[in-house]
C-alpha cells in the first residue's frame, strides 16, 4: 500500500485518505456561460503528468492538496490548502453591482 | 470513595457500553458525577499485574472537554492553559489534566484520571460566545475514553492499527489520529509511571464495538479489562 | 525402520522428529509418518508415489519439486481443497484425499482421457466458444463436470483468521544463504530486520543441496550463518505473497496475514529448478534433482532404489553423490553437455565409478502399467538442438532426477517493477533492473557459487543498511565469478513423435501445443499463454515459463530476450479467502437507548452503521405493530429515538453566510430561537441531503443532517470552506447528542412533567421554534418540529445521559399511554404528511423542482452550491415531477417502491413511497409522473407486479391534516 504524507498527521497508509479530485478554479457562476459552467462541473482535464489534487485525511477530516504525477503515481508534495486559497472568496450578482 | 453501593446506572451519566462492563464483572464507584468501573474482581493485586502486561480500562464517564477554532490558543492561555506549538502532541496541564493538541485549531482536554481536576468543567463554565473563533467540543459525549496499559499494548495495537505505536517509534505524549478496526480514533501515549499507557478516544456510539475488538485482540496476550483502581495504582 | 520403508537412518539437520510418529490417511489407506513430515514425504517414505491425477488426461502424477512449486501434489483435505502435499505438514488423524479422478486415485476410470489427447487440441476451449455454433453448449457441462480441482466443503468449520501490521527497517525475503547473510549484515549495522522464510526451517539450498565432495559444507555454512542472526526477527513457515507500493509486503503465516512495511527490502528468493522435456517426463518417479535431495536431507527419505540422473551442471553430480550415500544406486548420469566440466564433485562421482554418458539425454521414460511409475529410461545421443541420434540405451530405474537448469524466483521483484531479461551466456532469465528501495541477492541474481552467494548476501545487507542511512562500515566484496555459467542447458527439450513430452504439467500441455498455438497465429508470448493456457494453472508457470518462452522464440525466430515473458502479478502463491478477510471489522453504532429498544422487543434495522428500531414487536405482527404505533402518535403520544440523525455545530461570524452558500434556502435573516428547513444540492444541482438549521445564537447554528449523509455533508463543508475561507468553524457532534422525538397530542403534557425551566405554552414556544433548558435534570436542546405531523418536540441531550432521558420520558408518559414507535411507523406518518425522504423519494438525478421543492430555494442569494446548475436545467424544462397520489379502492393492491408509472408503452417515472394509511383509510404515496400529469385530480397508470396496471390519482399534499393544524397546536 502506498504511503501519503499528510501535512497534519505525517506519513500514513493511503487507505486513510480520500481523494477529492483535481483542484479546479470555479468560474464565476453569475457571469460565466452555460458551456463554461458545464465544463467546470462535468469535464475533467485528466492530465497525464503532474496534477494538483484535493485529498482528505479521513480520520481527522483534514483537507490538503497533493501534487501527484499521474503517469508514475508518485506523490511529489503535499501541502496545506491555504497555500493556494489564501483569500476569502465572495460572490455577487451582476444586478447587485449595477444597483450600487 | 463513597461507601454507598454503586451501579453503572446510579447516575444520569453512564458509560456508553456499561452492560459490557457489567458482563465482565465490573463493580462501579462514583467518580466526579458518574459511576466508573472501579474493579473487576476481588483480587486488586492481580488486576494491577494485568494492567502492567495488558489491560483496558473504560474511563468514559470521567470529565473531559475540547475546544476548536482558530483562536483557541489565546483563549486557553487566558485560562492559564498553555499548550506547545506542535500538533499531535499532548501537554500536561492543570492538576493532572492532559491537553492533547489535535491540530493548530483543536485541543482535546482529558481531566485527571481520578476525576479530581476541576479544569474541564471550569473551562466549559468559563467559555462565552465572545471567545472569538474558539468553541467547546462536547468530548465527554462525543467520544468514549479507554486507557490501554502494559508492555504488550503496542503488540496488541499492531493487530488493529496501521500506525506504528511501538515505544521507540511513538514516544510519550505523542498522538496518532487514525483508523483502528475501521473506526476513527485518537490515540495518546501517556505512560503511567514506568508502564506504557495509551488513551484511546473514538466514536462514543461505537464504544461497544471497539471494546469487543480490543478485547478480542488482547486475548492472545491474556489481556483484558482492568478497573480504574488498578490504573490509579500504576501512577505511583 | 520407523516412519516408512524408505526412511533413511537419522542424520543431523533433518526436519523430522524420529521420536514422534504421526498417522494419517491418504486415499482411504492409513499411513505412518513422522512429526515434521509433509504429506508427500510421509507417503514417499512408505513407497507411495501417486499424489494426484492430471487435469486433462488424468495421468498419475507424483513429486516433482518437493518445494510447493508444482500442481502435481494438490490434494484434498476435508475442509480445504488444493492443498500442496509437498509443503503441508501431516498431523495425527488428518484425512487426505486425492483429486481429479473417478473411482480411486490408483485406478481412475477417467484415465482413458489420455487416449483422446489428440482430440483435445490446443485452444480447445477457445475454439469451441465460437465454432461450430452450439458446440460450447454441448461441451460446457462436460468440461465443467471434469474441470476444477478440489471440492469446496460448504459446511467447513470457520477458522479464526486475523491480520497484524509490522514495521521494520529491512525485510529480507528468503532464508537461504544469501538471505541469512543479508539479514545478519543489516542487523549488525543497527537495522531492525525481519527475515521471512517459507519453509519451516531456515537454510534454503543449504538445507538440501550438496556443495562439496564430502557433503559437509552445507551444514557447516548453515550453522555459521544461523549463529550470526542475533537480533534478527525470524519468521519461518511464512510466505511473502507479493510486493506492493512503498515496500508493503503481505506475509502469510498460518491463519494470520502480516502487513509488513519495510524501509528497504532484500529479495533473496532464490531460483526454481526446471524440468526437462522428453517423452513421458511426467511419470511418478521423475523429479527434479533438488526434490530428491530435499527428500533425503530434509525428511530422511530415500527417493528411489535405482536412479538415473539427467543433468547439465555440477548440481546433478552432487545429487548423484547424495543418492549414492542414501543407498540408491545410480545407474547412470546422462550429461546433456558434450564436454562435462571437471571439479571435485564430478571427480568424486567418477571415483565412485558411476557411469557418465556425455552428450546424452533422457529420450523416453518407460512406464509401469497405467503410467503409475517410471520403470526405465532410454537415452539417446544428442545430435543437434533438441535432436537425437537413433541409438538407444536402456537403464532400468525407479527414479529419474532432472538437473538441467534454473529460473530465478523473480516474482516479487517483478511486482515491484524490476525487469527480467534473458542472459545468453548463462542461458537463464536474469535481473535487468532493480527499483529503488530493493536489493537482490543470491540465485535470484544469478549467484550459484556458495561463497559468492554468501558474500553477495552480506553486500545486500550492507547496502540496505546504507540506503536507510545507517553507518554500515566497510563495503563487503563480492567475487566477480558468481557461478552462473554452466548451470542451465540452453535446450533441454526433446520433442517426441508420440508426444507426452510435457512442458506444463498443470495443464497437460505438450511441445506441439505451443508450436500449434504459434502456427495458428498467436505469436506474442501473452497470446500464447492465453490461447494455450500455458502457465495459467496453479503453479503459474514456475516450471513451464522458461520452456514455453524458448519454444516461442524458436518458432518465431526471435531472441528470447525479445519474446520476453508474461506479466507476474500478486499473489505469488494461492491464498485462502480466510486469510484475505481476516477479522471482519464491521463497525456498528448504537444509540444511548439501544438496549432499551431491545428490552422492548424492537426489531432492529440498519441505518448506515447504526441500528434503529424498525418497530416494536414480533415479526409476524409487523403490520399490526406499525399501525398501532402510528395511531398512538396520532391519538396519544409516541416516542422515537432520533439519535442517529446527524448533528453539526456551525459557529462563527460567518455561520449564516456559510449556510447560505451550502444550502438552497436563505439563512442570513433567520431569527435566533427559530429553526429553518435545509436542502442541500450538489454541484450538479441534484438533491443530496436535508435537515434543519437551528439558530441558537447570532453566530451559532445547530444543523441536522440525514443519518447516512452527515459524514459526507461534514466533509464537504470543510472542503468548501477550505476554498471560501469564511470565519466559521464546523464540528460533527452526531455522536455527542442523543435525541428523541416525543410526538402526539399529549406530548406537551408529558414533557411538562419533566421540563420546568422552559415555557412550553404554544404562545411562548410555537411551532418551528427552538429552546434550551433541562429535561429530567439533563441539559437539553428542544425543537418543535413536524415531521410526523403532530404536536411534537425533538429533545437533544448529551449522549451519556440519553438512556436516563428515555427512562424519564417513558415513565412520565405512562398515564398518557406513551408508546415507543419505530422507523416504519415514522415513515408512514411522514408520508401521510407528504414529507419526502432524501434518496428514497429522490434519486441521483433529482433537482429540487422535480421534487416540488422549488419553495426551498432562496431566490435573491448570489450563490449556493448547485444553484447555477439548477438554473440551467430549469430553463431547459424538467421532464418529471414528484406528486402525491392516492388509491381509494381498498381492493387494489398497494404499489411498491420502484413500480413504474407508465403512459401507454412509455415509462414516465416510478413510485417512491406508498402505504395503506390507517389514519386515512386508503392508500397514499409519492410517485414521479410527467409534468403534464401533475395537476391534482389527474389519473395515471402504475404497473405493478405481474404487469398489472392500476390507477393512481394525483392529490394535493399533505394527505393528512391539510392545514397543518395538529403540528402547530
Amino acid at each position: 500500500m502506498k504511503i501519503m504524507n499528510c501535512p497534519l498527521n505525517g506519513p500514513r497508509n493511503i487507505s486513510e485518505f480520500v481523494c477529492g479530485g483535481e483542484v479546479t478554479v470555479e468560474p464565476d457562476p453569475n457571469r460565466c456561460s452555460n458551456e463554461e459552467w458545464a465544463d467546470y462541473v462535468f469535464l475533467h482535464d485528466n492530465d497525464a503528468g503532474v496534477v494538483c489534487e484535493w485529498w482528505c485525511h479521513a480520520p481527522t477530516a483534514f483537507w490538503f492538496i497533493a501534487e501527484r504525477n499521474t503517469l508514475t503515481d508518485e506523490i511529489l508534495r503535499t501541502f496545506a490548502s491555504s497555500e493556494l486559497f489564501s483569500e476569502r472568496q465572495d460572490y455577487s450578482r451582476p444586478e447587485q453591482e449595477a444597483g450600487q | 470513595m463513597s461507601d454507598a453501593v454503586q451501579t453503572a446506572t446510579s447516575a444520569l451519566r453512564r458509560s456508553f457500553h456499561y452492560r459490557d462492563l457489567e458482563a465482565a464483572g465490573a463493580r462501579f464507584q462514583p467518580v466526579a458525577d458518574a459511576a466508573v468501573a472501579w474493579v473487576y474482581g476481588d483480587d486488586a493485586g492481580n488486576e494491577q499485574t494485568r494492567a502492567r502486561t495488558l489491560g483496558i480500562a473504560d474511563l468514559s464517564p470521567l470529565p473531559r472537554t475540547g475546544f476548536k477554532g482558530r483562536d483557541i490558543g489565546p483563549w486557553l492561555a487566558k485560562q492559564s492553559v498553555t499548550v506547545g506549538e506542535a500538533s499531535n502532541r499532548a501537554y500536561p496541564c492543570g492538576k493532572g489534566s492532559l491537553a492533547a493538541k489535535l491540530a493548530p485549531t483543536e485541543v482535546l482536554l482529558l481531566g485527571a484520571l481520578d476525576g479530581s481536576d476541576p479544569l474541564p468543567g471550569a473551562l466549559n463554565d468559563a467559555w462565552t460566545d465572545d471567545a472569538g473563533l474558539c468553541f467547546p467540543v462536547p468530548r465527554r459525549d462525543a467520544s468514549f475514553w479507554f486507557t490501554i496499559t502494559g508492555k504488550m499494548a503496542s503488540s496488541m495495537f499492531a493487530k488493529i492499527c496501521g500506525v506504528d505505536l511501538r515505544e521507540k517509534s511513538f514516544d510519550n505524549h505523542a498522538i496518532a489520529q487514525t483508523s483502528v478496526a475501521r473506526s476513527n480514533t485518537i490515540i495518546i501515549r501517556d505512560d503511567l509511571g514506568a508502564v506504557p499507557a495509551f488513551h484511546m478516544l473514538g466514536d462514543s456510539a461505537s464504544a461497544g464495538y471497539m471494546w469487543m475488538c480490543l478485547n478480542d485482540a488482547m486475548d492472545e496476550f491474556d489481556g483484558g479489562p482492568v478497573g480504574l483502581e488498578a490504573i490509579l495504582a500504576l501512577r505511583k | 525402520m520407523s516412519g516408512g520403508a524408505n526412511r533413511l537412518p537419522e542424520r543431523a539437520g533433518e526436519w523430522v522428529d524420529r521420536a514422534r510418529s504421526v498417522s494419517f490417511t491418504f486415499d482411504g489407506k492409513s499411513c505412518q509418518g513422522l512429526e515434521g513430515d509433509t504429506i508427500a514425504s510421509a507417503l514417499a517414505a512408505n513407497d507411495r508415489w501417486i499424489l494426484s491425477r492430471s487435469f486433462k488426461y488424468r495421468r498419475p502424477r507424483g513429486i516433482l519439486t518437493m518445494a510447493g512449486q508444482d500442481a502435481n501434489t494438490l490434494v484434498q483435505l476435508p475442509d480445504e481443497p488444493n492443498v500442496l502435499a509437498d509443503t503441508r505438514a501431516i498431523s495425527d488423524g488428518l484425512v487426505v484425499e486425492g483429486q481429479n479422478f473417478d473411482g480411486s486415485l490408483e485406478n481412475d476410470r477417467g484415465a482413458y482421457m489420455g487416449l483422446f489427447s489428440k482430440f483435445l487440441p490446443v485452444g480447445f476451449y477457445y475454439k469451441t466458444f465460437f465454432r461450430p455454433r452450439g458446440a460450447w453448449k454441448f461441451w460446457e457441462p462436460i468440461v465443467r463436470a471434469r474441470a476444477g480441482l478440489g471440492k469446496i466443503n460448504e459446511k467447513a468449520h470457520h477458522g479464526y483468521y486475523d491480520k497484524a501490521y509490522g514495521w521494520y527497517d529491512v525485510a529480507v525475503i528468503g532464508g537461504g544463504p544469501a538471505g541469512m547473510a543479508a539479514a545478519a549484515s543489516a542487523a549488525k549495522a543497527g537495522a531492525e530486520v525481519l527475515l521471512v522464510e517459507e519453509n519451516p526451517h531456515l537454510g534454503g539450498s543449504l538445507a538440501y543441496a550438496r556443495f562439496d565432495a564430502d557433503g559437509m559444507e552445507s551444514s557447516k555454512q548453515l550453522e555459521a550463518l544461523k549463529a550470526d542472526l542475533g537480533g534478527v526477527e525470524i519468521m519461518t513457515g511464512a510466505i511473502c505473497n507479493g510486493w506492493f507500493e512503498d515496500n508493503w509486503l503481505p506475509v502469510i503465516k498460518g491463519n494470520r496475514l502480516y502487513k509488513i512495511r519495510a524501509k528497504h527490502v532484500v529479495l533473496a528468493t532464490g531460483s526454481i529448478e526446471q524440468p526437462m522435456v522428453f517423452h513421458n517426463n511426467d511419470l511418478p518417479g521423475i523429479m527434479q534433482a533438488s526434490a530428491a535431495q530435499r527428500l533425503i536431507r530434509q525428511y530422511g527419505v530415500r527417493p528411489g532404489k535405482r536412479a538415473v540422473v539427467a543433468t547439465a551442471n555440477a548440481d546433478g553430480y552432487a545429487a548423484a553423490l547424495d543418492l549414492r550415500q542414501a543407498g540408491c544406486e545410480v545407474a547412470a548420469i546422462l550429461d546433456l553437455r558434450a564436454e562435462p566440466t571437471n571439479g571435485a564433485i564430478v571427480n568424486a562421482v567418477r571415483d565412485h565409478g558411476i557411469p557418465v554418458h556425455a552428450g546424452s539425454t533422457a529420450y523416453e521414460a518407460v512406464a509401469a502399467k497405467g503410467n503409475r511409475h517410471i520403470t526405465a529410461v532410454t537415452s539417446a545421443k544428442i545430435t543437434g538442438r533438441g535432436e537425437c541420434g537413433s541409438g538407444r540405451d536402456r537403464f532400468d530405474c525407479d527414479l529419474l532426477c532432472m538437473a538441467t537448469g534454473y529460473t530465478p524466483t523473480h516474482h516479487l521483484l517483478s511486482h515491484a517493477g524490476g525487469e527480467v531479461g534473458y542472459d545468453g551466456a548463462s542461458e537463464m532469465f536474469c535481473v535487468r533492473s532493480v527499483p529503488d528501495g530493493i536489493t537482490v541477492a543470491g540465485s535470484l541474481n544469478g549467484s550459484y557459487d556458495l561463497g559468492a552467494t554468501i558474500a553477495e548476501g552480506h553486500y545486500a545487507g550492507w547496502s540496505a543498511a546504507k540506503a536507510i542511512g545507517l553507518k554500515a562500515g566497510r563495503q563487503p566484496r563480492v567475487p566477480n565469478d558468481r557461478g552462473s555459467l554452466n548451470r542451465s542447458h540452453p535446450w533441454p527439450i526433446f520433442p517426441h513423435p508420440k508426444g507426452k513430452d510435457f512442458i506444463d504439467y498443470d495443464e497437460d500441455l505438450q511441445v506441439r501445443d505451443i508450436q500449434n498455438a504459434i502456427r495458428e497465429g498467436y505469436e506474442h508470448i501473452e497470446l500464447v499463454k492465453r490461447y494455450s493456457t500455458v502457465g495459467m494453472g496453479p503453479s503459474q508457470g514456475r516450471h513451464s515459463a522458461l520452456t514455453s518462452v524458448r519454444l516461442t522464440a524458436d518458432e518465431t525466430g526471435q531472441d528470447i530476450e525479445v519474446v520476453g515473458r508474461t506479466t507476474s502479478r500478486p499473489p505469488f502463491t494461492a491464498e485462502t479467502f480466510g486469510v484475505l478477510a481476516g477479522r471482519a471489522f464491521e463497525p456498528v453504532r448504537h444509540t444511548a437507548m439501544h438496549h432499551r429498544h431491545l428490552e422492548l422487543g424492537a426489531q432492529m434495522m440498519p441505518a448506515g452503521l447504526w441500528l434503529r428500531p424498525a418497530y416494536y414487536g414480533t415479526q409476524d405482527q409487523k403490520t399490526a405493530c406499525v399501525e398501532a404505533e402510528a395511531l398512538n402518535v396520532r391519538n396519544n403520544v409516541g416516542l422515537i429515538d432520533v439519535s442517529t440523525l446527524g448533528g453539526l455545530e456551525v459557529r462563527g461570524p460567518d455561520a449564516a453566510e456559510f449556510l447560505n452558500r451550502m444550502y438552497t434556502f436563505a439563512y442570513l435573516k433567520q431569527p435566533v430561537g427559530r429553526s429553518r428547513y435545509l436542502l442541500l444540492t450538489d454541484e450538479t444541482g441534484v438533491i443530496a441531503d436535508d435537515g434543519v438549521a437551528c439558530r441558537f445564537g447570532k453566530n451559532h447554528f445547530y444543523v441536522t443532517a440525514t443519518t447516512g449523509g452527515v459524514d459526507n455533508v461534514y466533509r464537504s463543508m470543510l472542503w468548501r470552506n477550505a476554498q471560501w475561507r469564511l470565519d466559521v468553524d464546523v464540528t460533527n457532534v452526531t455522536a455527542a447528542y442523543a435525541g428523541v422525538n416525543i410526538a402526539g397530542p399529549k406530548s406537551r403534557d408529558v414533557l411538562a412533567k419533566l421540563c420546568t425551566d422552559v415555557d412550553l405554552s404554544p404562545e411562548a414556544f410555537p411551532y418551528m421554534e427552538i429552546r434550551t433548558g433541562t429535561v429530567a435534570g439533563i441539559p437539553a436542546r428542544l425543537m418543535r418540529v413536524g415531521f410526523v405531523g403532530e404536536l411534537g418536540y425533538e429533545i437533544h441531550i448529551p449522549s451519556g445521559q440519553g438512556e436516563a432521558l428515555w427512562d424519564a420520558l417513558m415513565d412520565a408518559g405512562r398515564d398518557d399511554a406513551i408508546r415507543p414507535f419505530g422507523v416504519e411507523a415514522q415513515r408512514m406518518l411522514r408520508l401521510e404528511k407528504g414529507h419526502i425522504i432524501i434518496s428514497q423519494d429522490t434519486d441521483g438525478l433529482t433537482i429540487p423542482h422535480e421534487a416540488d421543492m422549488a419553495w426551498a430555494i432562496g431566490r435573491k442569494k448570489p450563490y449556493f452550491v448547485g444553484g447555477r446548475s439548477i438554473d440551467i436545467q430549469v430553463a431547459r424544462g424538467i421532464e418529471r415531477k414528484l406528486v402525491g397520489f392516492e388509491i381509494a379502492d381498498p381492493a387494489v393492491p398497494v404499489p411498491e417502491e420502484c413500480h413504474l408509472t407508465v403512459r401507454g408503452e412509455e415509462i414516465v417515472g416510478r413510485v417512491t413511497s406508498a402505504v395503506r394509511s390507517p389514519s386515512l383509510g386508503k392508500t397514499v404515496g409519492l410517485a414521479y409522473v410527467a409534468p403534464d400529469q401533475s395537476e391534482p385530480g389527474t389519473e395515471f397508470d402504475i404497473k405493478i407486479d405481474g404487469g398489472r396496471i392500476i390507477k393512481g390519482q394525483v392529490v394535493k399534499l399533505p394527505f393528512f391534516d391539510a392545514d397543518n393544524a395538529r403540528q402547530e397546536l
